[in-house]
């Protein structure tokens, strides 16, 4: 990400920016379908929508409500399990102010640390697919829905391999296929080639869709764990081309101590 | 896409060659697609058509190589109607080999020049949007279709704002809203704010799609012109993975040809 969220000072900049412009401003006729309510604006209390084929609609333009993309792991009631290789990288990361954070020289977040981030994020529903095109460094992921396998030996990515299947109105998404440089978070929670993520998405009501994610990493953590990132629908809104190499100054700000 | 010029691009070149897409995706064979008895795909067959009868365009497609280094290649020399100031930039960014070009930094290619790049994109046809995921700099690009029109005054980015609407059995898209640092080619023909560009999308067969390019930029071109890039249907296949910045080596490579 352009502004390394980690830090105060960028965290407090971004803020006002986003205060000073908001997203509604930029898209004057943008307007959602959904159910309104008799001000004019978007019941996001409204029951969740449905597909033709009777699932939950994923489907519109969401954005991670409260602040994870420090620490994912902020709302565990017990400490991470890290491998003590882990815990020590870790400490590292933290005690050098996530000065190595690949996503300061404009590399993608992954899975699932692009759920987590603060900038919002299009579901699309397509044939033997569900997309995410992502406002943040302008990427995009492909969940695969037309019953494919992961391959057993993936080409390893940021964004690892993702196929996705539905258990009643939970989507569920699988990934794997991860190379070993990816972050978890801002804070640099590790993750490595062993990296399994799975995700539940459920749609909550018009507004809320809760993605419940299972971290299970072998090689980095002791045994698996689980955290909630909550998404809230943005009303009559759209992405915005967020072209991160523009102008990047992070790279000579992440100094670290 | 960091400028496919001379190095970069022979290396880009040897990269592709020595990893066939194929190679990578053993098991994933294109459902659903004609085939011919010896179990090809059949890219001779019948367009296919959506529920609505429109033509179909989803799938994985690639440019057909020509136009990536000079979108103008087809045409006769002295057929892009330069503006004076424009063919000046343009000279300068022949003599020093592009050495200024955007994509370098992994910057998006824009409309039009991610239609003319050498790596495949696969397009997405959802309701009220035609989306385009390209695997070069791992974008993409959202082309509304649900009747809205271009805004009067967007927020000035690399790919534009797009409409897309049907003349028949094409589609049609109109693209405006550009920043003025967008170049049209690795070559480096120059494009503005006032640049609007107008794609129409013709599937010819199973196999092959035509894109009509048309250039309407006032500020640097003295009349449109426009240029047709087809498209060959890659069966059996996936996008890959592009991470420009990851390791990115062309401000490297870039002092043994910029001048």
């Amino acid at each position: 990400m352009r502004t390394h969220w980690s830090r105060m000072v960028a965290s407090a900049a971004a803020a006002v920016l986003m205060v000073a412009a908001p997203a509604s401003a930029q898209w004057r006729g943008i307007r959602s379908n959904g159910p309104r309510l008799p001000d004019g604006k978007l019941n996001l209390e409204a029951p969740a929508p449905r597909t033709p084929d009777g699932k939950p609609d994923l489907s519109g333009v969401w954005l991670t409500r409260g602040i994870y993309i420090g620490d994912i792991a902020k709302d565990l009631k017990e400490p991470v399990p890290m491998q003590p290789w882990a815990a020590e990288l870790y400490k590292h990361r933290r005690d050098t102010e996530s000065r190595e954070d690949p996503t300061g020289w404009c590399v993608v977040g992954g899975v699932p640390r692009s759920t987590a981030v603060p900038y919002p994020f299009k579901i699309i529903n397509s044939t033997g697919m569900v997309v995410m095109l992502y406002e943040a460094v302008h990427s995009y992921r492909q969940i695969f829905t037309d019953g494919r396998e992961i391959p057993k030996d993936a080409n390893p990515q940021w964004f690892g391999y993702s196929v996705g299947k539905w258990e009643g109105d939970t989507f569920v998404a699988v990934s794997t296929g991860f190379n070993d440089n990816v972050w978890l978070d801002n804070f640099g929670h590790p993750a490595g080639e062993s990296l399994r993520v799975t995700e539940r998405f459920r749609r909550k009501d018009f507004g809320h869709l809760d993605v419940e994610v299972t971290i299970d990493d072998p090689k980095t953590y002791t045994k698996p764990w689980t955290v909630t990132l909550p998404l809230v629908y943005q009303p009559d809104s759209e992405l915005i081309e967020y072209m991160c190499t523009e102008n990047n100054k992070d790279v000579p700000h992440l100094v670290g101590k | 896409m960091p400028a496919l010029t001379r190095a970069a691009r022979t290396a880009a070149l040897a990269l592709l060659i020595s990893t066939p897409l194929s190679a990578q995706w053993l098991n994933h064979p294109s459902a659903g697609i004609p085939r011919t008895a010896d179990g090809k795909p059949d890219l001779a067959a019948p367009v296919p058509r959506t529920s609505d009868g429109k033509p179909e365009l989803a799938g994985l497609w690639r440019p057909s190589p020509g136009l990536t280094g000079d979108i103008a290649r087809n045409l006769k020399p002295g057929d892009v109607p330069f503006q004076p100031w424009a063919e000046t930039l343009y000279k300068q960014r022949r003599a020093n080999n592009s050495k200024d070009d955007p994509t370098a930094n992994c910057i998006v290619g824009g409309v039009p020049r991610s239609d003319l790049v050498g790596y495949p994109f696969k397009i997405l046809q959802v309701p009220g949007m035609v989306v385009i995921l390209y695997e070069a700099v791992h974008a993409y690009r959202q082309i509304f279709t649900d009747g809205r029109t271009l805004p009067e005054n967007p927020q000035p980015t690399w790919f534009g704002y797009s409409v897309g609407h049907w003349e028949g059995d094409t589609l049609v898209v109109e693209t405006a809203g550009f920043n003025d640092k967008g170049w049209l080619d690795n070559a480096g023909k120059p494009a503005t704010d006032q640049l609007h560009v107008t794609e129409r999308f013709v599937r010819k067969d199973f196999g092959n799609i035509d894109i009509q390019i048309t250039i309407d930029d006032p500020k640097a071109y003295t009349r449109p012109w426009s240029v047709t890039q087809p498209l060959a249907f890659q069966a059996d296949t996936e996008l890959l993975e592009y991470i420009c910045n990851e390791n990115n080596k062309y401000f490297e490579l870039v002092h043994d040809f910029g001048k």
